[in-house]
């Protein structure tokens, strides 16, 4: 039988970029134009296959609006991985999310695996955040990067999956995410990405 | 109908005259059965048939089955119809003819004419009692007693015993013993023009098989027919149907000279059946009977001897026949001859039957060519007095010519007294038809209370099968789940069983939907706020709770709305003027009723905030948002096509709400510019507006919640009041549920984590419809401490479930899904604000107030830390500047 492993999982970024849309999409393979806006946050779970393990994922939907902000830590404390989403029409919502990823490092857990999602890619129309400039800036900072459609059901399977590979095999890395809110200054741990 | 009042006097004297004599020579008072029966003859309007016209019928009514039955004379056995009573209703109208009355069944509707019009009110009244008296001994309802006992009132109400029938409408008719009761089948069918009209041409097989019936009744049986006839009616001449038609002057001489009417009529009894038999014997009886006549007697004498006669010669053949062989061919020739006379005997026999066929035909033609005259003879009699009175009045004419000036006068006289008689007739008669129209429809209103009082007992235990039968429901599916869940761990087998049955549990619905083509207490798709009764899961395995989810709360609804729901409403409902009181609390508490609560809760705010409810403040702050666009306004467009998405006001493209739902956000957001707009506010206003509906009083809704129920800073830019209150929370978890806590503390579990938005929109999106409106009633008049109990109760309520899972993931899960699985909103209720108690509003404050001072250290803390690690950044970054290789680099 396969090893389980649990991996907790957040999902933050500014309101209205699709964060919820997304966990249903992976979730549920369902999209729902009007899928009530996050209050706290929610909570859902996946199991994946992922080489000789299962990784269940333990999903926690943040809410986007500014002032949920300081509920995050709740979230993120203990996450072996966090997924930050944009809206490649709205720039603001990129502007956000360079600020959540500035916290992570700041109070996030060690280690933790930063994934970045550029949502609404099918409203490629009304872009306004380059695809090259959320490539660079994940580069800059070691995180995986995607653009993705909840509503198309673009790359979220692969989002995911891009994570799970990201996370270190159980026997490398036993007391990785221990929950630890890092407070000091960063390591340097970005630079061991595999791919 | 012209010629009703000619048949009239003739009618009269039919009926009255050998009636009072057979009364009293015949018929014995005290043999009248214990209960009187009702029956008589009545007229009845035939409708169907190709000729509308009256027909006499012999009306009888069955008590066993309510039927009123008709047949065309009292003496017929077969029914040609029947009019079920106990779904019938009774009329008569001012404008139809004397003593014409209605009986309405749901099919059809039978006009009647009794001979008087107290004879009609006689029929009416007790066909009332009758269908009174039938529709109360069908109270035998497998009711059970705790449905009964939950009723008194209509226990009362179907006690109520006959005699308060009538109720003082209409006072109790005399029974017109001429015209109704088994007497009345003594006396002759009432006359009509044509006796024939009376054959009803749409029974012909009735028809004949009562008219055989009389006929050989008679003839074999006299005097022991059927009971009717038999009992009351000594006597063979009066069970005769053609007696009826014989002429009143007939009559009388067959009164005083029965037997030889009968020979007369060719029915004579036993003598002639004895005659036709033949046989020697019979002669003696013939002899004996004294009705013979000699010549009769005489050749009948012949015949024997002549008989005698030629057998006497037969013998001595016989005898004087020498030989064996002689003897032998007489034999065979007397068998041959005996053979031959068989068979004669046969054909005569044959030819007897078709002769007695002819004979009753006859009989028949007879009768209504009897009838005929009769009623020829009436009119020529009628005809006579007519003239009679012609020739009267033209003699009077005659012999006062000298008047005539007067006759004018006189004439305009006669003309209004007339007039005046005709108005009196008429007020008379709409008097007794209001009389009778008002105890109808007492009656029948007593009739519909009792029966619409049995339907909901049956209702009532309808709807708790139901909830029963949905409560296992629920359970079975609940135990599929949890198999499912459990399904990687089973064998490959039982996870197939499961998952078909799982298929087979989700298709159960619109089965049943298809085959039940009626429907007690069907699931309404929204409720009377627009929400989805169920909601709609698009994913899989979902569905399942989903139906787990719609089965519980339907079982609680059908409970809830049969057992409690009604008392409530009637307190309500005398609950005119709203003043505070612990009464009015413990209401509120309950749940106020739909029809009562936008009005509780336009009061309860207005009560609260009177003092700054300026008349055209909420207008100014409108017309401030039309000026000046508030920062918030984009979020709040964001939210509002995101607000409420289960319920269909807000959902629907052309909502109404939405505008609406819009202004009030951003009015509040100017109302408020600290708070501005959060998440969350949209879903408390949207609420509000489904209750209050006016935009403005859920402006003021929205406003009393945030200023005056919240905590300050509860919506403000780090909801620290709301952090506060999840701490707050935390304790009385501890507190309340220490076993939940523990349990929550072995498996990591961080309930606020869940709890927070329960706490921030007061549970929209998280409670039932039903169950959050209740909840907001008691919140918005109470304040904060509702929700913390609701909280504490929502756990409660789940607490043994909760402490079977062992798995923090899947008491995460559990935990995301119980709200709305809770549809017993009496039993949360009780827990809430019983089982919780006592939660002095004082330790809420304290802990509040300690919480807050505890946060606020730690966010400065979490502040200087954060400023210090910038401040270290910095310096790095200047380090970095100087010249310094970065750590990547590096590694590179
Ligand atoms: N066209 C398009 N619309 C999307 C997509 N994903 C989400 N949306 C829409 O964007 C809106 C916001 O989606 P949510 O998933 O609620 O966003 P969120 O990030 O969870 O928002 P908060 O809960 O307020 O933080 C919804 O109306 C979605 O229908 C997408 O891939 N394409
Ligand atoms: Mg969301």
């Amino acid at each position: 039988m396969m090893a389980i492993r649990e991996l907790k999982v957040c999902l933050l970024g500014d309101t209205g970029v699709g964060k919820s849309s997304i966990v249903c999409r992976f979730v549920q393979d369902h999209f729902d134009h009007n899928i009530s806006p996050t209050i706290g946050a929610s909570f859902m779970t996946k199991t994946v296959p992922c080489g000789n393990e299962l990784h269940k994922f333990l999903i926690w939907d943040t809410a986007g609006q500014e002032r949920f902000h300081s509920l995050a830590p709740m979230y993120y404390r203990g996450s072996a991985a966090a997924v930050i989403v944009y809206d490649i029409t709205k720039q603001d919502s990129f502007h956000t999310l360079k600020k959540w990823v500035k916290e992570l490092k700041e109070h996030g857990p060690e280690n933790i695996v930063m994934a970045i999602a550029g949502n609404k890619c099918d409203l490629s129309d009304l872009r306004e955040v380059p695809m090259k400039d959320a490539k660079e800036y994940a580069e800059s900072i070691g995180a995986i990067v995607v653009e993705t459609s909840a509503k198309n059901a673009i790359n979220i399977e692969e989002l995911f999956q891009g994570i799970s590979r990201q996370i270190p095999p159980l026997d490398s890395h036993e007391n990785g995410n221990n929950g630890a809110i890092k407070l000091g200054k960063q390591t340097t741990q970005t630079t061991r990405r595999c791919c | 109908m012209e010629d009703r009042f000619i048949i009239g006097s003739a009618k009269e004297r039919a009926v009255s005259s050998p009636q009072r004599d057979l009364g009293n020579a015949q018929l014995n008072p005290s043999r009248e059965e214990p209960r009187k029966k009702l029956c008589g003859y009545l007229n009845k309007l035939g409708v169907k048939g190709p000729i509308k016209a009256w027909k006499s019928r012999w009306f009888f009514y069955d008590e066993n089955k309510c039927h009123l039955l008709y047949c065309r004379t009292a003496q017929d056995v077969n029914p040609l119809g029947s009019i079920d009573l106990s779904s019938a209703g009774f009329d008569c109208k001012v404008d139809a003819d004397e003593g014409v009355f209605e009986i309405r069944t749901p099919s059809r509707v039978f006009i009647l004419k009794a001979f008087s019009k107290q004879a009609m009110m006689y029929w009416l009244q007790q066909l009332q009692m009758k269908r009174w008296a039938f529709c109360n001994t069908q109270t035998g309802l497998p009711v059970d007693s705790v449905t009964a006992a939950a009723l008194p009132a209509n226990e009362s109400l179907l006690n109520e015993t006959i005699h308060t029938e009538g109720e003082g409408f209409l006072p109790p008719v005399k029974t017109p013993t001429d015209v109704v009761g088994l007497k009345a089948a003594s006396l002759p069918a009432p006359q009509l023009s044509d006796a024939l009209q009376n054959i009803s041409l749409k029974h012909p097989w009735t028809e004949i098989q009562n008219t055989i019936y009389n006929i050989c009744g008679t003839r074999q049986h006299p005097g022991n027919g059927r009971s009717i006839s038999g009992a009351e009616c000594p006597g063979t001449f009066s069970s005769l149907p053609f007696v009826a038609c014989i002429p009143a002057w007939h009559r009388e001489i067959i009164v005083q000279q029965p037997c030889q009417l009968l020979k007369e009529t060719g029915f004579s009894g036993p003598a002639a059946t004895s005659f036709r038999a033949g046989a020697v014997l019979p002669v003696v009886v013939c002899c004996d009977d004294h009705s013979m006549s000699p010549q009769e007697l005489v050749k009948l004498l012949h015949k024997a001897l002549e008989a005698a006669q030629q057998e006497k010669r037969a013998s001595s053949m016989y005898l004087t026949a020498a030989e064996d062989r002689d003897r032998l061919e007489l034999v065979r020739h007397k068998v041959r001859q005996i053979v031959e006379l068989s068979s004669r005997v046969e054909a005569l026999e044959t030819d007897k039957q078709e002769l007695e066929q002819s004979v009753a035909l006859r009989d028949r033609r007879v009768e209504e060519l009897q009838e005929h005259v009769q009623l020829l003879m009436d009119k020529n009699q009628a005809k006579q007095q007519v003239i009679l009175k012609l020739t009267e009045q033209i003699a009077q004419d005659l012999s006062e010519p000298v008047q005539e000036a007067d006759a004018v006068a006189a004439d305009t006289l006669y003309k209004q007294q007339e007039e005046i008689e005709h108005l009196k007739d008429d007020l008379d008669a709409y008097r007794t038809q209001n009389q009778f129209l008002n105890s109808e429809i007492h009656q029948v209103t007593k009739l519909w209370r009792s029966v619409a009082e049995k339907e909901k007992v049956l209702l009532m235990k309808c709807a708790r099968l139901q909830a029963r039968s949905c409560q296992v429901e629920s359970k079975y599916l609940m135990m599929l789940r949890r198999l499912q869940e459990a399904s990687p761990d089973l064998a490959r087998g039982e996870a197939e069983l499961v998952k078909s049955l799982i298929q087979e549990a989700l298709q159960w619905d619109a089965k049943e939907e298809a085959v039940e083509a009626l429907q007690l207490n069907p699931v309404r798709e929204y409720d009377d706020y627009g929400f989805m009764t169920i909601p709609k899961y698009e994913a899989e395995d979902w569905k399942l709770l989903a139906k787990i989810q719609a089965l519980e709360i339907k079982s609680n609804n059908l409970l809830s709305h049969t057992a409690v729901e009604k008392p409530l409403g009637e307190r309500w409902a005398g609950m005119a003027e709203l003043s505070p009181s612990a009464e009015l609390k413990g209401l509120i508490r309950c749940g106020i009723p739909v029809e009562h609560r936008q009005r509780v809760w336009k009061w309860i705010v207005t009560r609260r905030l009177s003092h700054h409810h300026a008349a055209n403040h909420y207008e100014s702050l409108l017309r401030q948002c039309e000026r000046t666009e508030h920062p918030a306004s984009r979020q709040i467009e964001l939210d509002l096509p995101r607000t409420l998405t289960n319920n269909r006001h807000f959902t629907s493209p052309t909502s109404q709400l939405v505008p609406k739902l819009r202004r009030v956000l951003l009015a509040f957001s100017w109302q408020n510019p600290a708070i501005g707009y959060c998440q969350g506010l949209n879903r408390l206003a949207a609420i509000a507006l489904l209750v209050l509906e006016e935009e403005e009083s859920a402006f003021w809704c929205l406003v009393h919640i945030v200023e005056n129920l919240m905590p300050a800073d509860y919506y403000s830019n780090t909801l620290i009041a709301s952090q506060v209150d999840q701490r707050v929370f935390k304790d009385f978890l501890s507190e309340k549920l220490p076993r939940l806590t523990a349990h929550f503390e072995q498996h990591r579990i961080d309930v606020s984590l869940i709890t927070f938005n329960w706490f921030l929109v007061a549970f929209v999106d998280s409670l039932v419809s039903d169950i959050l409106l209740r909840v907001w009633d008691a919140f918005l008049y109470e304040g904060t401490k509702v929700i913390f109990r609701y909280a504490l109760a929502i756990f409660k309520y789940n607490e043994e479930e909760i402490l079977q899972i062992h798995d923090s993931l899947e008491v995460y899960q559990y935990l995301r899904f119980f709200t709305h699985m809770i549809g017993d909103g009496r039993k949360l209720m009780s827990i809430a604000f019983n089982d919780m108690n006592p939660f002095p509003m004082k330790v809420l404050q304290n802990r509040r107030a300690t919480h807050r001072e505890e946060l606020e250290a730690e966010l400065s803390e979490l502040e200087r830390i954060k400023a210090q690690y910038v401040k270290e950044q910095a310096e790095q970054v200047a380090w970095h500047l100087d010249g310094a290789v970065s750590e990547e680099e590096e590694e590179m």
